[in-house]
């Protein structure tokens, strides 16, 4: 099962949903955004080298509470990653691990695109500002062009509350909320994802109901 | 099939031109596949192959009295002719209308990914903000390129491993050591100047193939544009510099301190 987590816009918090989705998954967490990655690097192999050919996806793999395919930092590196080879580094880490998570860029440039492609599914984030949805509405329209099912969507970082309705109406997919909690956004940083960390907080509870409507294992039709 | 062709040469390269009509009744999976020695260079874009084209040719679907024209390249002599109709073959009429037939063997994900970068614009950042060398993400490798060696040396920690001890020591540092980092830069600095130049005398008297090529590798003509300024700015900057370092060498020749000695009485 190959989940990818968009939004059409920046700093909504895919990458932190994304930590804390593939935490509630049990999943490998990729940093698709080759361009300004997020999620914490390290040494040795990343999604760079994967991606120009010079490492295999399994060396990328990084280890922790959960586990990363960091990318890297340099615009070297982004120029250098062929898209093209990220279908078969995704499908060999799926194969090894089960669940993988995608955590993909903002735009609607060809690196937004091609992890839409490669996933099964994706979940959207949206902020719940008016401007965030309409980017999430385009982004949307990219995953059914590319044929990567809408599986849910999440409105983050909520303090008051939204018009999930109207929301869930726009995207055509179930929408839940996800409160704002400084324990979400510090997550990726400290690598504590929410449900280890405050099990019983709202926001964990979010999470858990985002992961619960990823599908284990997709048909999918070769 | 209905199959006009023509070819034109241009440096070592060959460019074909063909119409293609189909003029049955029913539609039709037609293949034309090239003769010229060499793999065909088809029509990209964003770096991949149109749809239906591989290394021998195209494999089209063709309504009934559609025509179509096609084009490529190949670095091989022409032959005469230089494409033919390899099969044709009825349509499946379950198979989904499309004007050409995806490639086979691919999946559904690989096209996909092909669709998706045939359609969405480039990511890759321009050549030249890298090729300058002085852009780094963060905790960047300043060369950019991906080796092992480098990419260990070039994380902000081991920098600065690497930079403390030459800093904090009193001794002196061993001359060569010190040479290399200082020139690194220079060097990458000069590397990118060169690249530069490389390109514009490319395009300097250029037949159409050569700018053509040199073109497509610069991503389009917009990856060119402000090279001649950029060169002509280089070229100053460079006899500046030339005069500098020479006269620099000079007075370097001209000394002699004396180290030993110094070292001796202290």
């Amino acid at each position: 099962m190959i989940l990818a987590v968009a939004g059409g816009k920046g700093g909504v918090g895919k990458t932190t949903l994304a930590y804390n989705v593939a935490a509630a998954l049990d999943a490998v967490v990729v940093d698709a955004d080759l361009g300004m990655a997020d999620l914490p690097g390290g040494r040795g192999p990343d999604l760079h080298d994967v991606l120009a050919g010079e490492a295999g996806p399994i060396e990328a793999l990084r280890a922790g509470p959960v586990d990363i395919v960091p990318c890297g930092r340099t615009l070297a590196g982004a120029r250098a990653a062929d898209l093209r080879r990220l279908e078969a580094a995704v499908a060999a880490i799926e194969r090894e691990r089960g669940t993988v998570v995608l955590d993909c860029p903002a735009g609607r440039r060809a690196d937004a695109g091609v992890p839409l492609a490669v996933a099964d599914a994706c979940l959207l984030v949206v902020s719940p500002r008016a401007f965030a949805l309409a980017d999430a509405i385009r982004t949307r329209a990219l995953a059914r062009e590319l044929d990567a099912g809408l599986v849910g969507c999440a409105v983050n970082r909520v303090t008051e509350e939204p018009p999930t309705d109207a929301i869930a109406d726009a995207l055509g997919a179930p929408a839940s909320v996800v409160p704002a909690d400084p324990r979400v956004g510090r997550s990726v940083a400290e690598e504590r994802p929410v449900v280890d960390a405050a099990p019983d907080s709202a926001a964990a509870e979010a999470v858990r109901e985002l992961a619960r409507r990823v599908p284990r294992c997709q048909d999918r039709n070769f | 099939m209905d199959l006009a062709w023509d070819l034109d040469r241009e440096g070592d390269v060959s460019l074909v031109r063909c119409r293609v009509r189909n003029d049955d009744a029913v539609p039709r999976r037609v293949r034309i596949e090239s003769r010229l020695d060499a793999p065909v260079l088809p029509p990209r874009r964003g770096g991949v192959p149109e749809e239906g084209w591989d290394e021998t040719g195209v494999t089209l679907r063709l309504d009934p009295g559609e025509r179509r024209a096609l084009g490529f390249a190949a670095r091989a002599p022409p032959a005469d002719p230089p494409v033919e109709v390899a099969e044709v073959a009825a349509v499946d009429s379950t198979a989904e209308s499309g004007g050409v037939v995806p490639s086979e063997g691919g999946g559904r994900a690989a096209s996909a990914t092909a669709a998706a970068l045939r359609r969405l614009g480039d990511h890759r950042p321009p050549r030249d903000v890298v090729a300058g060398g002085e852009t780094e993400l963060g905790e960047a490798d300043p060369k950019g390129d991906s080796s092992d060696s480098d990419r260990a040396a070039g994380t902000g920690t081991d920098a600065a491993d690497i930079d403390e001890p030459a800093a904090d020591s009193d001794a002196p540092l061993s001359p060569s050591g010190e040479t290399t980092r200082w020139f690194d830069p220079v060097d990458e600095q000069l590397d990118a100047v060169e690249e530069r130049i490389d390109k514009a005398e490319r395009l300097t008297d250029a037949d159409l193939a050569t700018a053509t090529e040199a073109v497509a590798e610069a991503d389009g003509v917009e990856g060119l544009s402000g090279l001649d300024e950029r060169v002509a700015a280089d070229a100053a900057r460079l006899r500046d510099l030339s005069e500098r370092a020479s006269a620099l060498a000079t007075r370097a020749e001209a000394t002699d301190a004396p180290v030993e000695a110094l070292e001796r009485l202290a």
